[in-house]
């Protein structure tokens, strides 16, 4: 090592610390979330309020799941509410008329999806934009049709009915409500760390290059048709964790949750809250709920309310919440370092 | 920088601080007022294709609670009621009952939901154990099938296995009458429509058993053109015809199908006909169209219907639907059995509520019961008859046989498996 080398080593030092809390810094962000959501309980005995952060989490899920089709990869699904719904219905299935305990369901429905997922992927990722949005939907059509069809399994257009059993594992206990908030935040927590992980990891970066030129990333040896293939299925199986959570929540399984306008609202969440930043779904999520469950206590033309809402962030900010913060920080960053 | 705003009270803790106060001085008043009057939540469908249906629950459950309130109210609280729409979703529906339970501080839930957000309901009344009445779903299994029973939950709704007798029974007596073997049905593709048309085929073909079905549609459900439909039903040439469509897919089959002049060519039982929705948006109401009664106000006939029927016409301008007199009903139910026990109590109110018969001008002998061993609704005006193109509308309406309903009622309940 010269002596010029061992200089440079002593500044890289400091730099590769700085880069290990760098990486640990999402898993501190989470457990910190955590931490706070998990003693929300302690501090308030406002049931709505757990209520909501429940619905928070099904919803945050599977919208984030949607991102990073919408956001990372470019793939505009029109039908992944699909996997939203058979998260819940496989999940109220399996519980209803097998029994097993809760842990078993909820590996076999993230199974069941990933099946499923790969099966619909493998036809739908060869297809670009529209065309892809609609054969999505197609097929979200498709599952929503068998659902309503198949009415000695899936109980018609009058959902799972009866509830969904809840036996206690390893001392949880999912028909108490604060277990079930807890259960919940832990699924969202996780969930999102997961694919935050999967966005920073160089895969994320390879869907980023397919979103901006496939052509360019085929060339440079990327099978572009893998790639979008494991996303669709990687955030297939988010969904259907949003799905699980939902349905724990209502305690069945309604056609509902499979139907397009489920799709339509991760969308419209995702124009809320921002798809070039992470986290713009989750915000886009509790922008819409909060909306929603305002609205509709005072009147109900909520159409109209949230009709007016998407028009101001299409036309007047052109772009989703998150996304206008973080441009309008980096503007702001931007001016101040050239001053 | 330089900091140049002086440090004081922040204009964060200010607010906080006026929060504060106002809560301090406001919480003694919201406590006070919480037990004087009794809430009573209602999620409903009052936006999207069916919010005719949910605001005319709203409307009747006002006007029964109107007069309640001027009687004294139950047990001497005051009604409040707090409606909130649920868009007709299942998830909506049991958030909006979570929320009107936890947050509003309802003690009692009036559910009016259909089909899949009913169930919804249902599992929160199961979950929070308050005392809930479902209005709206006809779905039979709701309270038929023992392993959906809640037993602080009640169904005060007409049932779909009920008018199946009764319309099968009636259906046959016009195919013998009349010599009617030849028979298609044309009814919505999902579960009520189905099970509502195989239930009514079971019993006409029981009581008339040379009848044959030639034919079968299932437009789908809010369908905007029936020409196929209609065009498949000439061709087959039968003598009569079954449909359960409702609302306004009923309305435009029946503009459709008047084109082609269906209606002379064969005997048509529509079992949702004889409700003032569809009855007064028809275009030319053709004659003699057999029918259900939903609710009109010439069935049954006496003065205290019709009475009810004109007093809602005066209050809301329009004619009360089948949604109506069932959430008036309700609410009599509720009044009643607050009375007997002299309490708000859910659970005193429950037990009151099973078995327990009251006075109803909808009733078929002047009273309804809500039936203690699946606490459904039992005794209410059943019957049918055929429509003439102004009012009455439907003049003359034959009842059914509650007795006869009992019977096929139980042996259904068994090949169920439900007993």
């Amino acid at each position: 090592m010269t002596e010029l080398e061992a200089g440079r080593a002593d500044r890289l030092a400091p730099v590769r610390s700085v880069s290990a809390l760098q990486r640990y810094r999402d898993v501190l962000i989470a457990l910190i979330a955590f931490a706070v959501l998990a003693t929300l309980p302690l501090l308030t005995d406002s049931k709505a309020l757990l209520d909501f952060v429940i619905r928070c989490s099904a919803y945050g899920l599977f919208a984030t799941s949607l991102n990073l089709l919408v956001g990372y990869t470019g793939l505009t699904s029109f039908g992944h509410g699909m996997f939203f719904g058979l998260g819940a219905y496989s999940f109220g299935l399996i519980m209803q008329k097998l029994g097993v305990p809760i842990p078993v369901a909820f590996v076999a429905t993230l199974a069941i999806t990933a099946l499923v997922a790969a099966v619909i992927g493998a036809i739908c990722v060869r297809l670009k934009e529209i065309y892809f949005a609609f054969v999505t939907l197609a097929f979200q059509m498709l599952i929503h049709s068998t659902i309503l069809s198949w009415a000695s399994f899936t109980g018609g257009d009058q959902g799972l009915r009866g509830g969904i059993p809840r036996p206690a594992f390893l001392g949880i206990n999912l028909a108490n409500h604060v277990d079930l908030y807890v259960v919940s935040c832990a699924l969202l927590v996780l969930g999102l760390l997961a694919m935050r992980q999967i966005a920073q990891s160089p895969f994320g970066y390879t869907l980023r290059m397919i979103r901006d030129n496939a052509a360019r990333a085929s060339f440079l040896g990327i099978d572009v048709w893998r790639a979008k293939l494991t996303v669709f299925v990687l955030a297939a199986l988010f969904a259907s964790m949003g799905g699980m959570v939902m349905a724990l929540f209502v305690s069945g399984a309604y056609p509902e949750f499979a139907y397009w306008t489920i799709s339509g609202e991760g969308i419209f969440i995702n124009m809320l809250g921002g798809v070039s930043t992470f986290l713009g779904p989750m915000v886009g999520t509790v922008l819409l709920l909060l909306l929603n469950d305002t609205v509709t206590r005072f009147t109900e033309y909520h159409g109209i309310v949230l009709g007016v809402v998407i028009l101001f962030f299409a036309l007047g900010l052109r772009k989703g919440l998150l996304d206008f913060v973080a441009e309008w920080y980096t503007h702001r960053r931007d001016a101040g370092e050239g001053r | 920088m330089t900091r140049t705003r002086t440090p004081g009270i922040s204009r964060r803790s200010t607010l906080a601080l006026m929060g504060a106060g106002a809560m301090s001085v406001a919480a003694p008043w919201v406590a006070r007022a919480q037990a004087k009057t009794i809430k009573i939540g209602m999620p409903t469908i009052l936006s999207g294709r069916v919010a005719q249906l949910g605001t005319s629950s709203r409307n009747a459950v006002m006007l029964e609670v109107d007069k309640v309130n001027a009687a004294g109210g139950l047990a001497g609280r005051q009604i409040e009621m707090v409606i909130r729409d649920s868009k007709g979703q299942p998830q909506e529906a049991a958030r909006v009952a979570r929320e009107l339970v936890n947050t509003d501080g309802c003690e009692w839930l009036i559910d009016g939901e259909a089909s899949s957000g009913s169930f919804a309901v249902h599992e929160v009344a199961r979950d929070l154990g308050v005392l809930c009445v479902h209005t709206c779903s006809e779905a039979s299994s709701l309270t038929a099938d023992p392993k959906q029973h809640v037993p602080n939950a009640f169904r005060c709704v007409r049932q779909g296995i009920h008018d199946s007798i009764v319309g099968g029974s009636y259906a046959a007596a016009i195919s013998k009458a009349k010599g009617l073997k030849k028979w298609a049905t044309c009814s919505p593709d999902y579960a009520y429509g189905r099970d509502t048309t195989g239930e009514f085929t079971l019993y006409l073909k029981r009581f008339a058993p040379d009848v044959e079905i030639i034919s079968e549609s299932w437009p789908k459900l809010f369908q905007p053109d029936y020409t196929e439909v209609v065009t498949k039903i000439l061709q087959a040439k039968p003598q009569a015809l079954y449909s359960c469509l409702w609302g306004g897919d009923l309305t435009s089959y029946i503009d459709q199908a008047n084109i082609y002049a269906m209606f002379g060519q064969m005997e048509v039982f529509a079992v949702n006909m004889a409700d003032y929705t569809a009855l007064t948006v028809v275009k030319n109401l053709p004659k003699g169209i057999h029918s259900g009664n939903r609710y009109i106000k010439s069935f049954p006939t006496t003065p205290e219907n019709a009475a009810w029927g004109d007093a809602y016409k005066a209050k809301y301008n329009e004619y009360p639907t089948n949604w109506s007199w069932q959430n008036a009903t309700a609410v009599m139910f509720l009044a009643e059995a607050a009375k007997k026990a002299n309490s708000t109590d859910g659970k005193k109110i429950a037990e009151v509520l099973k078995g327990l018969t009251i006075k109803c001008p909808f009733g078929a002998d002047g009273t309804v019961t809500m039936r203690g061993d699946d606490h459904t609704l039992v005794g209410y005006a059943i019957g049918w008859g055929t429509t003439i193109p102004q009012e009455p509308y439907v003049p003359e309406v034959k009842a059914g046989d509650w007795k006869t309903i009992f019977e096929l009622e139980a042996e259904w309940k068994k090949s169920k498996g439900y007993t």
